[in-house]
């Protein structure tokens, strides 16, 4: 017998051999996740969770005037600046040469930062002075919903636009920085921002990749430091926060190991052709 | 037998005398040419004819009288006249007459040598003779040589046009020569207009020359080179009043020049283009007849100062509406007052300098006025130049809102690109991903947060100020197209002379 049509065979039309689907193969591409593993990873999310919400949270204390820019400048300084160090001992941990003018280009970069949103604070202060605060308040909302969406977590999809997330962060940090009362607020607002949305996403990934302890630690530490921080703010909205962050945390890696159980992908050879090999030579 | 005689109209006015012209025998008919008006010497005439015989091959002999009484007929005239019949012998000898206050002629044609008693009829043919010498059907020599029977009867009237045109020596006489003779024919009535034709064509080639010398003056003073340096030459492409005076100035040079048209459509559009600025320069007078009477330009001086207050106070108004909350739109209050005072100091600026200007205007449209006598376009350019000053200011306002609602979007567009972290590839002409550095990004992102934000506030400027210029435009609409096709349509004169000659 064989799996043809335009042969005449001894078989009766409908006859299937043992042999006609033993090319079948399942679940080829499906992976044994480990639980712990998993949680790891979910680190991320949990990371950045918690970065909007202590972004939030410092927004709120700074608009009631229970913060003053002052201190977080100082203290977003300090520690913008101790973070600055550990990268760079990450970084020559692994032996990358180190060079002065990287190091030069990092303080331009950060003299930049600072004279901009300086110089444009007291404009960001009147931006949006005739909008309703219910509209910033949904625009952000949007903006930093979008940045939770868009962010890059090592997913490989494309949706992910880290390049977009950031600045949809950015933009949401500038509409509630327009909210605050003086310029000065604005302009400590949106360096803050900038440090927990841009900078501290590079000081984790380089963490995560160099000391997976070190980094669990911290993340922990971040998201107490986040719980505590809502608390003062509003103790139904700090148990919402944990109950999320635990089942990002837990429940989520648990379903997913779980519906992998379940996982029946059919391969053979119906599927359309993969291009295996690396064609870009030819192309050149 | 039938007498055919051929008569011209011109001379049915003439006074009385001898009928002057051709006797065909063979056809029994005679081709009168000329009356020779009393008073004459026989001899003469005689001599003169002959004379003319000798040099238009034309057998001229004198046919009869003619008799325009204005008086009751006298019966000494007709005697006179029978005794004229035996000076110049011709057979028949024919006596027309016409009477005061009869449309009926009598004619006579009296025959010597015949036996016979019996009454010839008499057929009498009016002819035009100014037409005939016109048709240019006279002179087929060639179809009477050919001796063909055919063309032999039927040339018959062919003789009568031919002795006609080849008595053209006879015409060239009129009747301000001093002669002895005095001649009635196609020739003799019109003759002052084709004298001033006469002395027109004499004059225009001096004359052609003389415009043309100065035109050409005008146009090198034009061209030379301190009046097209780059802010001049601009202005000069803006106003409305250079590019009509340009356009005459072509046309005058196409109408001077002396080289002959070299068919039929580049004379029609001489001939129009010439009729077209008379009639312009017409209108034109007229107009400025009606401006200077009765101290009209001292009213329109008087009137135009408070209208240019009037727009002032009203956009002031406008403004101050835009600084408040127009509408109850969302505008940024702090860009709203800038632009808002912007625009105020702008208007203030004008208000002083018309108030400036307002002693002058009258004795400044006087002299505008003049220019009129131009041509009516001429005017019209200069009225709608002056309109265009005058609500400058309001262009300037469109022009400010728009460039800045330009610069906006143009800001936004690119910004919006970097927001979703994409970049215009101007190689490939699309839109490709790109990887920004933070600093980048981080400036993009505050600039365009910031002009999303003041957009509506330039927006509501470009748009009520572009309503506002629409609206002077529609009120100017007159001007403004004559300004317009004062570089299109009035450059193409209208077809007058075509449209008379069809009449």
């Amino acid at each position: 017998w064989q799996k043809v049509l335009y042969k005449r065979q001894p078989f009766p039309d409908n006859y299937v051999d043992r042999s006609f689907l033993e090319k079948l193969r399942k679940n080829i591409h499906a992976r044994k996740y480990q639980y712990w593993a998993v949680v790891f990873e979910s680190g991320l999310v949990i990371q950045q969770l918690c970065s909007v919400c202590v972004f939030v949270v410092i927004w709120w204390y700074m608009d009631m005037g229970l913060l003053a820019p002052q201190w977080l400048f100082g203290a977003g300084l300090i520690s913008s600046l101790i973070g600055y160090v550990i990268f760079d001992a990450v970084e020559s941990g692994i032996g990358k040469s180190q060079s002065d003018q990287s190091q030069w280009a990092d303080l331009k970069n950060a003299v930049v930062f600072l004279a901009f949103t300086y110089g444009f604070s007291p404009v960001l202060k009147t931006l949006t002075e005739s909008i309703s605060t219910d509209t910033i308040y949904a625009m952000s909302a949007v903006m930093l919903l979008g940045h939770l969406i868009f962010y890059d977590y090592g997913a490989n999809a494309a949706i992910v636009s880290s390049t977009l997330s950031l600045n949809m962060a950015i933009f949401a940090s500038v509409c509630l920085a327009s909210r605050l009362p003086c310029s000065l607020h604005a302009f400590v607002m949106v360096t803050f921002a900038i440090q927990i949305f841009a900078l501290w996403p590079m000081l984790q990934k380089k963490l995560k990749a160099q000391t997976p302890h070190c980094y669990m630690v911290i993340t922990l530490l971040f998201a107490m430091s986040a719980l505590m921080g809502l608390l003062t703010v509003s103790s139904v909205g700090t148990v919402l926060f944990a109950l999320l962050l635990v089942s990002i945390s837990c429940l989520c890696p648990y379903c997913l190991i779980r519906l992998q159980l379940f996982k029946d992908n059919i391969h053979g050879p119906w599927d359309e052709a993969e291009i295996k090999e690396d064609l870009s030579k030819f192309l050149m | 037998m039938v007498l055919k005689i051929f008569f011209p109209f011109c001379c049915s006015s003439a006074e009385s005398g001898l009928l002057v012209g051709r006797w065909i025998s063979e056809q029994n008919s005679a081709v009168i040419l000329a009356v020779i008006h009393f008073p004459f010497i026989p001899g003469q005439v005689k001599q003169y004819l002959f004379k003319l015989q000798h040099m238009t091959q034309v057998n001229m002999t004198v046919l009869g009288s003619w008799t325009n009484s204005k008086q009751p007929k006298e019966e000494s005239l007709e005697r006179f006249l029978e005794d004229l019949g035996a000076i110049f012998s011709h057979d028949p000898w024919v006596q027309l007459s016409k009477e005061k206050d009869s449309k009926f002629w009598s004619c006579v044609a009296t025959q010597k040598l015949s036996d016979s008693n019996e009454e010839d009829e008499i057929v009498l043919i009016y002819y035009d003779q100014r037409k005939v010498m016109l048709s240019q059907l006279h002179p087929p020599q060639w179809s009477i040589a050919s001796n063909d029977q055919k063309t032999v009867d039927s040339s018959r009237l062919t003789v009568v046009f031919d002795t006609v045109a080849k008595s053209k020596l006879l015409f060239m006489r009129d009747q301000y020569d001093e002669g002895p003779i005095k001649l009635t024919h196609w020739q003799s009535e019109g003759v002052e207009a084709s004298i001033i034709v006469e002395l027109l064509k004499q004059a225009s080639v001096p004359t052609c020359m003389l415009i043309t010398f100065l035109l050409s003056l005008v146009s090198g003073i034009c061209k030379s080179r301190a009046l097209t340096i780059w802010p001049l030459s601009f202005i000069w492409s803006k106003l409305s009043t250079c590019q009509q005076l340009g356009h005459r100035l072509q046309h005058l040079q196409i109408i001077s020049s002396s080289r002959k048209a070299p068919n039929q459509t580049q004379l029609m559009r001489k001939a129009n283009i010439f009729l077209s600025i008379l009639i312009d320069v017409a209108l034109g007078i007229l107009l400025m007849s009606w401006l200077y009477q009765k101290n009209r330009i001292g009213h329109l001086a008087n009137d135009l100062v408070p209208m240019a207050d009037h727009v002032a106070q009203q956009l002031q108004s406008l403004l101050q509406w835009l600084m408040g909350a127009p509408a109850g739109l969302k505008m940024n209050r702090a860009l709203d007052q800038v632009l808002g005072r912007f625009f105020l100091y702008h208007i203030h600026l004008w208000i002083s300098y018309i108030h400036l200007m307002s002693p002058f205007v009258e004795m400044i449209l006087w002299y505008v006025g003049l220019s009129a006598c131009l041509g009516l376009t001429v005017a019209l350019s200069i009225l709608s130049d002056i309109i265009a000053l005058l609500t400058f200011h309001i262009y300037c306002f469109y022009v400010y809102g728009a460039r800045l609602y330009c610069l906006k979007i143009y800001g936004l567009s690119s910004l919006w690109r970097l927001f979703r972290g994409k970049k215009w590839n101007v190689l490939r002409q699309r839109v490709d991903s790109c990887s920004y550095d933070l600093d980048q990004l981080y400036i993009g992102t505050l600039l365009f947060t910031i002009l999303l934000f003041l957009l509506p506030t330039t927006a509501l400027y470009y748009l009520v100020f572009t309503l506002v210029s629409l609206l002077f435009l529609g009120v100017w609409g007159g001007g403004k197209v004559g300004y317009n096709s004062g570089r299109g349509e009035f450059c193409i004169p209208p077809p007058f002379y075509f449209v008379l000659k069809k009449d």
